[in-house]
């Protein structure tokens, strides 16, 4: 069992999820209302990551960060060595992967509140913010915990992206599907097959668990 | 004595709220509105679609119109020359939502004292409580709204919006989903509330019995537009022109010809005529312009109609007429009776009225109605 | 506010992680796949002598070349063809002088027992109508499946199997595709074939090396490495009469000694 890659993949899951958090509140929240003529086409590139090739976005993501682009350039200077191929390449690439399954149940969860609670709240002298912090996010709880989950979940399988863009250095980007690709590859079946099941297994029960704390059927897809 | 009454009209003056909108929500629908609202309730009367609610949200600043002002005496919420608006939530108006809007996992207190977050937490509570006494809620604070009853959801919106003195309450149809009974109760509530502080009430309402429990004064909106202003006894009662009959509920709308003029009885006689079947009933109605020959609409309530199944005598209402029992049907507290007296009369009776006469289609029954019942209505 | 200061206190967190990684401490190698069975050996034994740590990433040599111009961290390529760390030479990417040949790959045809092929025909036992799919490794980027396509072509019966080869990311998953009987024959490197997973699963003969440009394996020392003193020793270590003759019995032929670079 590859200890170093689970805890890899744990560590890279948990912060994306926790960072995703923070970048999705205010995506989603502009998203559902403050919508112009023009939202759809966020919505759309927000939407990109589901149904683009891990090779496209991953192609992508190399290309911005890489030694020869602008902003790799930057980091080898503040930092004296690449970002490519390293963990934190791997967190940004998570980020832009999996930032519609933060962002769409939270944006579906606020579309559900009622908006007269939100008019009354204005009416009782409340400022956006305390509307915002009071009403808006109590009331999209389920949809906050499901975009932190189903964000952990994807981020943990992820393999064409971090390979891509890891380069697969084991203690660093070697993550757990990434271990389980390599494990096959040795004919190290029983190894892969370990690992796999522990993957799957651990995906289950965190799904099992969004959708039993939901009331409605399938009310939490990245969809 | 001058002196003493101009200072309180002064008083009156500087709480009345005046509103004069315009916005168009679509190619069908205009809201084009001028009235104003002393202290007092003021019911805002009309069918649905007719603009009440959307009236409502623009004096709440929940919708900015595309032209007007509103203001509360001399303090200006909108004003479209001068590009003001004051936000919604700094007008110190109390909203009343028809779904109420209670916070669903705020418990009843934490809902009524939400206004309150610029006071400290003691002063909070305390207002807090001395509201929900007053309303008589204060047993259930700390429940969640869903653990309540209707009528005491109710009670919880109003006592949240009226807890931070507002200077202008707005209610839009705030007791439909209401029985009769907790209705009742909650609008003595609000009324006794209305006398002790005074400030301008505007009640959405369609039904009527709210609107007579309820209003000082009465404006009647009809396709976005204001038909008539004045109190609900006039407007409701007698309605000066068809499309007000209509809306204020005659359920009994006939053509007719003047036959005989008798200015000194105040009376004329007509003759129902028209389509569909019996037209030649000839009835005794309040005196009217015209002369004989000349056509006419006439109303009368089907709630102002009496049914009597021997021939009456000795009454002093004019109009007797004979005639068939077509159909009952049941709607709520009320038997919608249809009855052929030469002209199709919709009468009401209560079901004990029904019972008693056991009442029947087919029977044969005599319709009394007064003279000033019928009212002339111009088309 | 708040927010900002949540979203505030997340860059934190995010930079503590970021700097809060140290480059590990160890020899990262990127070796092509058909090393597999005989580096994680050689890789521990000279971990034992150095006390360092070796730590090993295998994939196609064509895929680390593009890595490696992108900057990928690895402080030793060991490709299985020396055109690619030729070309990161010429590009200034390797340290000079380091450029070593290790090996000559062999190419081998290998078909699973299952298939019951008789591999005494050679390559034109692939245009038997039993073998359904035929594992070579892509010659994209993989210089096995370059030399497969070469053979293939030498032996004039590469447009008539064509439709039936299945790519390999690299020769070691072109491997698996047999191993795990989803192809019933394959091009394959001879140090795979001799691994105790396919030894046991089939059988295979040598494709004549005219048939093919030579394997010509070489590694070179990445010039960005921190580590170079390792990595030169570790190369070193490979030159040994004892460790050649290792390679040689995992299938490598040892490396001609006019192929090094100028």
């Amino acid at each position: 069992m590859d200890w170093t890659a689970i805890g890899l993949s744990v560590r890279l899951a948990a912060l994306v999820s926790v960072l995703l958090l923070v970048i999705a509140l205010p995506i989603a929240y502009w998203l559902t209302f403050k919508r112009r003529r023009w939202t759809f086409l966020a919505e759309a590139v927000v939407a990109l990551p589901l149904v683009l090739p891990p090779t496209v976005l991953g192609f992508y993501v190399l290309l911005a960060i890489g030694s020869r682009s602008p902003i790799g350039r930057l980091w080898t200077a503040w930092t004296g060595h690449g970002l490519a191929f390293t963990f934190q390449a791997l967190v940004i690439a998570s980020l832009v992967y999996s930032l519609p399954f933060a962002v769409q149940p939270i944006s579906a969860a606020f579309a559900r509140i009622d908006s007269s609670l939100l008019e009354a709240s204005a009416m009782l002298g409340a400022s956006s913010w305390r509307t915002f912090v009071r009403i808006t996010l109590p009331l999209a709880k389920e949809g906050i915990l499901a975009a932190a989950v189903l964000s952990f979940a994807h981020t943990l399988g992820e393999f064409g992206v971090v390979l891509m863009v890891g380069g697969n250095l084991p203690g660093v980007t070697r993550t757990i599907s990434i271990a389980i690709y390599d494990q096959v590859q040795a004919f190290e079946y029983q190894a892969a097959n370990q690992t796999a099941l522990l993957l799957l297994v651990f995906s289950f029960l965190v799904l099992a668990a969004v959708y039993a704390l939901q009331r409605r059927p399938w009310s939490v897809s990245p969809l | 004595m001058s002196g003493a009454t101009d200072v309180s009209e002064t008083a009156e003056a500087g709480r009345t709220l005046t509103v004069t909108v315009r916005k168009r929500l679509s190619a069908a629908f205009t809201l084009d509105v001028s009235c104003s609202a002393p202290p007092g309730i003021t019911i805002i009367f009309g069918e649905s679609g007719s603009g009440k609610s959307t009236l409502l949200r623009t004096v709440a600043g929940l919708i900015e119109p595309d032209a007007g002002h509103i203001a509360i005496g001399e303090r200006r919420l909108y004003n479209s020359a001068a590009a003001e608006h004051v936000p919604a939530g700094q007008r110190r108006i109390g909203y009343v939502f028809q779904h109420l809007a209670l916070f669903p996992h705020m418990s009843v207190a934490a809902n009524i004292e939400y206004g309150l977050a610029h006071l400290p937490a003691d002063q909070r509570r305390a207002r807090a409580q001395a509201v929900a006494e007053s309303f008589r809620i204060a047993h259930v604070l700390s429940r969640l709204p869903a653990a309540i009853s209707g009528g005491e959801r109710q009670r919880v919106a109003l006592a949240r919006s009226l807890v931070t003195d507002p200077v202008v309450l707005l209610l839009d149809e705030p007791l439909t989903a209401l029985d009769h009974a907790t209705a009742s109760r909650i609008i003595d509530d609000l009324r006794a509330w209305n006398a002790a502080h005074g400030i301008p009430i505007l009640y959405v309402t369609h039904t009527h019995r709210e609107a007579f429990a309820l209003g000082d004064r009465l404006v009647f909106l009809d396709g976005g537009r204001v038909v008539a202003t004045g109190t609900p006894h006039e407007i409701l009662d007698s309605p000066a022109s068809e499309p007000l009959a209509r809306l204020a509920g005659f359920e009994n709308l006939f053509d007719g010809v003047i036959v005989a003029r008798r200015p000194d009885a105040g009376t004329m006689r007509c003759r129902l005529t028209g389509p569909g079947p019996g037209a030649g009933v000839e009835i005794e109605a309040p005196l009217a312009h015209g002369e004989p020959g000349d056509r006419v609409r006439l109303a009368i309530r089907a709630g102002d109609i009496l049914v009597a199944v021997e021939q009456p005598r000795g009454l002093s209402a004019r109009n007797i007429l004979r005639g068939q029992l077509v159909s009952l049907t049941r709607e709520g507290p009320t038997i919608h009776a249809v009855v052929d007296a030469g002209a199709r009369f919709q009468v009401d009776l209560t079901p004990g009225a029904r019972d008693d006469l056991r009442l029947g289609a087919g029977d044969h029954v005599w319709l009394i109605i007064k003279t000033h019942s019928f009212r002339i209505v111009s088309s | 506010m708040t927010y900002v200061r949540i979203a505030a206190l997340a860059v934190l967190v995010f930079a503590a992680v970021a700097s809060a990684q140290p480059p590990p401490p160890a020899l990262a190698v990127a070796a092509a796949s058909d090393l597999q069975s005989v580096m994680p050996a050689l890789a521990s034994r000279f971990e034992r002598e150095t006390s360092g740590r070796v730590t090993l990433t295998f994939g196609s040599s064509g895929n680390f070349f593009s890595q490696i111009q992108n900057g990928a961290p690895f402080d030793l390529f060991f490709s299985a063809d020396v055109d690619y760390p030729r070309r990161l030479e010429a590009a200034g990417l390797t340290e000079p002088g380091t450029l070593q040949p290790y090996a000559i790959g062999r190419l081998v045809l290998y078909a699973s027992k299952a298939s019951g092929l008789d591999l005494g025909r050679g390559l034109a036992v692939l245009t038997d109508a039993r073998v359904r799919r035929i594992a070579i490794a892509n010659p994209e980027h993989a210089p096995y499946g370059r030399a497969a396509v070469a053979a293939l072509t030498h032996e004039r019966l590469y447009d008539q199997v064509r439709a039936r080869l299945v790519l390999g990311e690299n020769v070691s998953q072109a491997a698996q595709f047999v191993q795990s009987g989803n192809a019933q024959a394959g091009l394959l490197a001879l140090s795979l074939a001799l691994a105790p997973a396919l030894r046991a699963s089939g059988t295979y003969v040598d494709v004549p090396a005219a048939f093919y440009p030579a394997i010509e394996q070489a590694a070179v020392v990445i010039r960005a490495s921190s580590r170079k003193d390792a990595a030169r020793q570790f190369l070193t270590f490979l030159g040994r009469p004892e460790i050649v003759q290792l390679l040689k019995d995992a299938g490598f032929l040892p490396p001609r000694p006019a192929a090094a670079a100028r």
